[in-house]
């Protein structure tokens, strides 16, 4: 009867966590669209976001700068922000427990360098789709950052056919490694690129449009709830390592292709829009492993929602702390998401 | 024959550890595999579960495992490894309800069934009390204890065990060889029918071995070098040829040295 109890509370303690948390999540994302160059009160924006459902006019009495701002700027970078923070979440919680490292990430696996070179190449020669021009940039990085997950795996198979950790982790090191010295040797050779492959490699959302915000919200969301689905209960059973987890009954050559593959498009599509940030995939799961357990059927959801808001928010400062200035979002999650981070990471320690 | 390994070689990489491995394990017996440190007997109860490459066959049941899904053959065969990792910070009855995986469907949910498996396998492991705690907190013989949970949770005839003892202390190794003598009179229900429960396991101690098994099955350089009863792999000499160390063995009467055991009931 005790027993029955206390698992009640728990229950329902954990439940209001996850709603609190959804709420709060919520609650940030309408500051962060309320906040930046142009403040908007919430009634417009709910009266404009109405508008835009019912194809109703936009009330007059709304300035129209404030419309364009909301609707074309505002909400769509902090939808974007949004989704690109879970889709890079979720997919370093996959990679950690995939690794069984609380600490990797796929830009271990070398998707970041490897992006950031395919965007180095596309911006050096100049090359354009013949349709949809704007994607030429994103879709060349997810092209090479998927590329260089495969190399990795493919040289980790080759030297150690069991695909362990150990070699995982070290071949991506050294392929990421090699990589950026390509990227380097390109942007000293094209110095008139630097700037904006600079730019690239340390993120940025400025330039996102409604498109964009949509391709990232498919994919993120497709993507991570086919691994709450099909795979929370196989990731947890991964953290026990390979050889525990076959014997359990996981398919292993299946699971890591098919985890890795996951992980690269929503580490990819990310990368493909917003560049490169760090930070926010070891950060968001490492606290909702603190807060909810690690069981994968909640860090995956809760990845998400904690990775979103936790960008959206790394947006905002971005954009408002240097106004009219902005601060590469990918160095200002780093510069939140380090200290704290090792806060984190030494407290638990500690005890 | 419920498992059968047929001209059975396996290695790593361009080592080769078994050598063309041929043996026979019938419903209900006993094996303990011994043999040197690098012998192979962690790499044969690799084979046998199916976790590495290998050239030859292995049959359960007279079916290839090579042809039985992971899911299928884990109903079948369960190992407990030498180490696993625990280094996030599941309680430790979700771990144990982990183990129920082969038994759950798409979506990964848990039957009644499997809890109330988890539970039986937690209080025969003595890890019930623990059940609350978080496994990347505990020592060395309670991670022990909850991975023979898990392995015994999992619910299949055959079990393979790798050093199921090497960290657990008098008392629980001697309830560790109780438990397993029980379960090896019982049978598990499986889809190919009803199965005597088989237990495969390695040990260090040879006195453990002796009070264990019914047949022994002595490695050495990754061939079947002894296959009989332990008193007689000791008596011909063979125990200490597989080991390149002598070994002697005593019944209790004559014994010169103490022995700490448990005294007979």
């Amino acid at each position: 009867m005790q027993g029955a109890k206390t698992k009640t509370v728990k229950t329902i303690s954990r439940q209001a966590g996850i709603v609190f948390s959804v709420l709060a999540c919520f609650f940030i994302l309408l500051i962060c669209i309320r906040f930046g160059s142009v403040h908007i009160p919430l009634r417009d924006m709910a009266r404009i976001t109405w508008a835009h459902i019912s194809g109703s006019e936009v009330p007059s009495d709304i300035q129209k700068n404030i419309v364009s701002i909301f609707w074309t700027i505002r909400l769509p970078r902090v939808l974007a922000a949004f989704f690109v923070g879970g889709a890079l979440s979720v997919s370093g919680l996959a990679m950690q427990a995939l690794l069984q490292n609380p600490l990797a990430s796929s830009y271990t696996m070398g998707v970041s360098s490897g992006a950031g070179l395919g965007a180095a190449v596309v911006l050096i020669t100049g090359f354009t789709l013949p349709v949809a021009k704007g994607l030429s940039l994103p879709l060349a990085g997810f092209i090479f950052g998927s590329v260089t997950v495969i190399g990795v795996l493919a040289l980790s198979k080759a030297i150690d056919s069991f695909l362990s950790n150990t070699t995982v982790i070290l071949i991506g090191m050294i392929v990421s490694l090699f990589v950026t010295g390509i990227l380097n040797l390109l942007s000293t050779l094209n110095p008139d690129h630097t700037k904006q492959i600079w730019m690239w490699m340390t993120g940025s959302l400025s330039s996102i449009t409604w498109l964009q915000s949509e391709i990232l919200a498919v994919v993120s969301f497709l993507g991570a709830l086919f691994l709450l689905v099909f795979y929370s209960k196989k990731l947890d059973i991964m953290t026990f390592g390979d050889e525990q987890a076959k014997a359990m009954g996981v398919d292993m050559n299946t699971a890591k292709i098919v985890i890795v593959l996951i992980t690269s498009v929503l580490t990819g599509v990310s990368v493909a829009f917003a560049g490169v940030i760090g930070f926010v995939d070891l950060a968001a799961p490492h606290v909702v492993r603190r807060i909810f357990g690690p069981s994968h059927k909640t860090a995956i959801a809760m990845s998400f929602v904690y990775g979103g808001a936790f960008m959206a928010l790394a947006d905002l400062i971005s954009r408002t702390v240097l106004s009219p200035r902005e601060i590469p979002v990918g160095a200002v999650t780093a510069l939140i998401g380090a200290p704290f981070f090792a806060y984190v990471f030494f407290a638990s320690r500690r005890k | 024959m419920l498992i059968e390994l047929k001209n059975v070689s396996a290695g790593y990489g361009k080592s080769t550890i078994l050598k063309d491995i041929n043996l026979r394990v019938g419903e209900g017996e006993k094996v303990f595999i011994g043999g040197a440190n690098g012998s192979g007997k962690t790499t044969l109860l690799r084979v046998i579960s199916g976790l590495i490459p290998y050239t030859g066959q292995v049959l359960i049941s007279g079916r290839d495992i090579r042809s039985l899904k992971r899911k299928e053959s884990a109903r079948l065969i369960s190992l407990m490894p030498q180490q696993s990792g625990m280094y996030f910070a599941y309680k430790v009855k979700d771990a144990v309800l982990l183990g129920r995986y082969a038994h759950t469907g798409l979506f990964g949910g848990n039957s009644q069934e499997d809890t109330d498996a988890a539970r039986a396998a937690m209080k025969a492991c003595g890890i019930f009390e623990l059940k609350d705690r978080y496994i990347n907190e505990l020592s060395g013989g309670q991670i022990q204890r909850v991975m023979l949970a898990m392995c015994f949770c999992q619910g299949a005839p055959v079990i393979l065990l790798d050093e199921p003892g090497s960290n657990l202390d008098i008392r629980y190794n001697a309830e560790l060889e109780e438990y397993i003598n029980t379960w090896a009179k019982d049978s598990t229900y499986t889809s190919y029918g009803k199965i005597r429960n088989t237990p495969i396991a390695v040990f260090h101690d040879l006195t453990q071995a002796m009070r264990f098994s019914g047949r022994t099955i002595l490695l050495k350089d990754g061939k079947v070098y002894f296959d009989g009863l332990l008193e007689e792999a000791v008596k011909s000499g063979k125990a200490s040829e597989a080991y390149d160390f002598d070994i002697a063995g005593y019944k209790r009467e004559e014994q010169k040295l103490w022995k700490f055991v448990q005294p007979d009931k």
